[in-house]
Order: structure tokens, then sequence, then C-alpha cells
């Protein structure tokens, strides 16, 4: 049997853990204080070096 | 962020904190505490009928305070998950208060007033701590005047003012401005609400106010009660459209900042606050002036640094890009203190190392690069979760293994290790998920070299 993990913060960091940990076939409990997920990526215009919009 | 709300590995535990944590690697039980929202999550539409109808306004964090939400919010409009929360320390039911007119609105049903935190107990082999960072706080570097200029804001402020969904519709306001568009809406409400008053009055007494007022100070009616009441109802609507009409010419020279000035290192490589770089501001104040000026090409953009720090992939060429298209100029030099000139003008004073001359310019905005700072409630995280900090209070790693704390089974990534950008942050953050996949699948590996 797979343990579960546990990943603090659901910023972009803690996103793609939990993602990539996700995908791997484990599962995740994601906890973020905040009401949303996104973290400061989300709050950004656009991101360097590509410009791309943040979200 | 959609991707994750999806997943059917991944359990979204939002508006929750980590209350407790025991037990070793690939054996931990965790305690978590999802904070109670006084929405019922599965009945919410995310519809936001009950934020328009709610009474109550509350600076909007997301925005940085740019812009206002109400007590019953959603932290952002695409936000996952887009259930709306009411904000206890706001809320005016919450707070003894006769309200409920969202509970009311809500069709779904979804608000419960009564609807308790609840405790929930995990069990996992390995845990990721990514907490990321804070924004420094420019107010601790008394010289730049951050609290007391309006036109000085922060890189992240910047941002939000940026965005099209923003409070400023990604127009670059000037936040004095803003203020004085802010006091003209408050007045004309007030000027209406007068008007109002004054109407019934004429029509009571059939007379326009302002013939009959010259006659009540030529000293007419002194003794009429009805008629005192109406000259100082009058009286005090005049002593509000005089100060309107100034406002309002003076709004009507507004424009867009135009002449903007980036400074950087604020709080970073300061020995006052941060020795160290934070890695990612050079690159955000170049991005910021980039695209204020594809908002409005006639935006300029002075970049006061030491130097710029371009170190990643692609990075030199796009500081280039940024100088050779988008008006940005570089200037090599720290800067000494800003000052406010007329028109809520700032005025930065720096010295010039190149020239080796103190020199001083009006811009029509300041933007702050601050530093990455580790977050408000670390001390308390790390003593929750068991790990240790390093001498700026991120979280102690070593340079072999940078997503390994110093307790097995814990790992971490992002701003929460060290200050970085997103793709370094994303890198860490698959290395960290890596690792305690090794973890959660050590049963099932053991489990196989018993059976081989
Ligand atoms: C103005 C500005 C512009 C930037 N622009 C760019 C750019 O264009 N390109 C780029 O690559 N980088 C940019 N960066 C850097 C970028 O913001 C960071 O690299 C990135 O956001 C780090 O992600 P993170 O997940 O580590 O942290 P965060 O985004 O800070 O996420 C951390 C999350 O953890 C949550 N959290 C905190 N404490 C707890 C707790 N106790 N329990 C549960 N959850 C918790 C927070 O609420 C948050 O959601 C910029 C930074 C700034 C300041
Ligand atoms: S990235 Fe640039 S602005 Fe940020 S601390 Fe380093 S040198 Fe200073």
């Amino acid at each position: 049997m797979t343990k579960d993990v546990l990943v603090i913060g659901g910023g972009i960091a803690g996103m793609q853990a939990s993602l990539d940990l996700g995908d791997m076939g484990i599962k995740v409990h994601l906890v973020e204080k905040l009401p949303s997920i996104g973290g400061k990526m989300a709050q950004l215009d656009k991101t360097f070096p590509t410009n791309d919009c943040a979200i | 962020m959609l991707d994750v709300g999806r997943h059917p590995n991944i359990e979204l535990l939002a508006y929750s904190e980590v209350e407790n944590v025991e037990g070793e690697a690939g054996d931990f039980k965790v305690t978590v505490r999802r904070k109670t929202r006084y929405v019922e999550e599965d009945k919410c539409t995310g519809c936001g009928a009950c934020a328009e109808k709610c009474p109550t306004v509350v600076p909007d964090a997301f925005n940085e305070g740019l812009g206002d939400r109400r007590a019953i919010y959603s932290y952002f409009a695409q936000g996952i998950p887009s259930t709306h929360t009411i904000d206890p320390d706001h809320c005016r039911q919450l707070n003894g208060k006769k309200c409920g007119i969202c509970a009311k609105t809500c069709q779904a049903e979804a608000i419960n007033f009564d609807k308790e935190d609840r405790i929930v107990e995990l069990n996992v082999g390995a845990i990721i701590v990514a907490a990321g960072y804070d924004v420094f706080d420019p107010g601790r570097i008394p010289e730049y005047r951050y609290n007391e200029i309006p036109n000085v804001v922060t890189a992240i402020e910047f941002e939000r003012l940026l965005s099209a969904s923003g409070p400023t519709g990604g127009h670059m306001d000037r936040p004095s401005d803003r203020a004085v568009v802010a006091e003209i809406e408050a007045l004309e409400k007030k000027v209406r609400k007068s008007q109002k008053a004054l109407d019934k009055l004429e029509e009571k007494f059939n007379e326009p106010s302002a013939a009959f007022y010259k006659k009540f100070q030529a000293g007419q009616y002194q003794d009429d009660e009805d008629r005192q009441k109406w000259a100082d109802k009058y009286a005090a609507h005049l002593a509000v459209i005089e100060p309107l009409e100034e406002l309002k010419k003076k709004a009507a020279g507004f424009t867009v900042a135009k002449r903007l000035a980036f400074i950087q290192c604020v709080g970073s490589r300061d020995f006052r606050f941060y020795p160290f770089c934070s890695g990612y501001c050079c690159m955000h104040s170049i991005k910021e002036a980039m695209i204020a000026h594809e908002h409005e090409p006639e935006t300029t953009s002075s970049i006061f640094g030491m130097d710029i720090r371009a170190v990643g992939k692609g990075f030199e060429e796009y500081k280039i890009r940024g100088g050779n298209n988008s008006n940005i100029t570089y200037v090599r030099g720290r800067v000494a203190e800003i000052t406010e000139g007329p028109n809520n003008n700032p005025i930065v004073t720096y010295e010039d190392t190149r020239e080796r001359k103190v020199k001083s310019q009006e811009f029509d905005m300041v933007v702050l690069a601050t530093a990455c700072a580790p977050i408000k409630g670390i001390a308390a995280l790390a003593k929750t979760v068991g790990v240790e900090l390093d001498k700026y209070n991120f979280i102690k790693t070593s340079s072999l293994s940078p997503v390994d704390t110093t307790t097995p089974g814990i790992f971490v990534c992002g701003c929460a290790e060290s200050p970085m950008d997103v793709p370094e942050s994303v890198a860490q953050a698959s290395s960290a998920a890596e690792r305690a996949a090794e973890i959660a699948f050590q049963p099932e590996l053991e489990k196989e070299k018993a059976v081989a």
C-alpha cells in the first residue's frame, strides 16, 4: 500500500509538487491557509522571461 | 491551478492550517484545522450574488489593498476552490449586528452562520513544506517614505495595477489620483443626497433654494424655524459643492503614470535587513517596465540598481530587449532618498556611480523591488512540523540535499527554502515530490522485496 503525502502551501511550488505526486498515483493532501490556492503567482500579471499570463 | 482542483489524487484542504504533526518518516499523524467559511462548501456554486448584496466593504488583500471586497468574498475571481468565505473579523452578523443579507440572497442556501471549524486527522508518509515567502515591508526603510508618499508603491502592488482584472483594469492610474477620484465619488454621493432633501423643500415652499437663501441672508424669515432648517441644509450643500468643483478641476488634468522609476534591492543586499540577493527582483522590474510600456507606449522607465542580475535562461537577452524596445534606462547607483515634489510626484535622489555625482530626478510613480522575506508564521510552522530554520528564517537545508529539511521524511520547495523565481520553484517542487515519493512507495517496495 502506498503512503499519502501532505503538502503545506498551495503556491506554484506546492501545486507543482502535488501534481507530480498525484500523477505518480500517490494520494496528496494539499493544505492552503488562504481561501484559494495560487499563492503569489496568481497575483502576478505576467511572468518573466516569457511574459506569459500567470494564471 | 485548475488541474490541481480537478486531480483525482489531490485532496484540496484550502482555508486550513496544520495544527500538529507527530511520528516519523513513513508514518506521520497530522492534525489539520479546516477553518469555517460559514458557507457550506458542497452547496456554494460560487455565483457571487451574496457578495454583490453584502453591505460591508473591506480592503482587498489579493489586490494589495488597492481595491475593495465585501465581508463575504471569493479570494479572487478565478480562485480554486471558488467557494465563498465570510470574513469573521468584518461580517456584521458574526459581530452581533443585524444583517444576514447574504443568507437571504443565496439561492443555494449555502450560508450557515453556525458552521464551526472541523478537525481532520491524516496519516501520511512524507511532508512537503511549500509555504512560500512574504514581501519585505518597505516601511522599514524610512528614507523611501513608502508609508507617506502615495505614488511610491511595491512591485507586487504594481503587478495588480498592471493586471486587466486588477483594481484599475490595467491602467497606470496613480494612487494619489485614485484617492482624489474616490473623494469626488464620495462627495457626489453626499451632494445627491442633500439635493434630494432640498428638492423636497423647494417643492414645499415653491421657491428655488438659491433665491430663498439670498432673502434669508438679507434678514428675512429669521423667526421661521422650518426655513431656518432649509437655510442650514442649503449652506451645508454649498460647503460640499465648492470643494467638489475644485477636486473635479484637479482631476481633469490627471493622466496615467508615464515616467516610472524602479528601485532595486529594497531590503535585499542591505546589511540592515537581508544581506542576500533575492534573485528575482531585477527581472520583475524589467518585466513590469516592459508591460507598462506595452500598455502605454510613451512610458519611460529608469531602473536604479547596483547592477542588474539577469542570471537564468534567456534572462540577459530579456534585459537587453527591454532596453532596446521598451524605453528602459538602467541607472547604476543606489537610491539614497525619495521625497515628494509638486503634483504628488516622487523625487528620487541617488548617486550615479558612473558619473560619481549625486542627482535628483522627478517621476510620476516609483516602484520598490522589495526583498523576498520569510513568512511571518514561519517560526510557528517550523515548530509544529518539527524542522529547523536557517539564520534568515528560511527552512534549513544543505547544498548537497537542497530539498531535505533537518528532519527525515520532511521536504521543502520554493521560496520557503530560499528566494527563487518560478522556474526554480517548479524544479525544486519536482525534486521534493520525487524525494517524498521514495518514502510513499516504500511499503510497496518492501512488499516486492519480500516476495522476491
Ligand atoms: C512583484 C513580484 C513579481 C514576480 N514576478 C515573477 C515573474 O515574472 N517570474 C518568476 O519566475 N517569478 C516572479 N516572482 C517570484 C515568484 O513570486 C516566486 O518565485 C513564486 O511565487 C514562489 O512560489 P512559492 O510557491 O514558493 O511561494 P508562494 O507563492 O508564496 O506560495 C506559498 C503558499 O503557501 C501558503 N501558506 C503560507 N503559510 C502557510 C501555512 N502555514 N499553511 C498553509 N499554507 C500556507 C500561502 O498562502 C501561499 O498560497 C515575482 C515576485 C514578486 C514579488
Ligand atoms: S535580484 Fe536584483 S534587485 Fe533583487 S536583490 Fe538581487 S540585485 Fe537586488
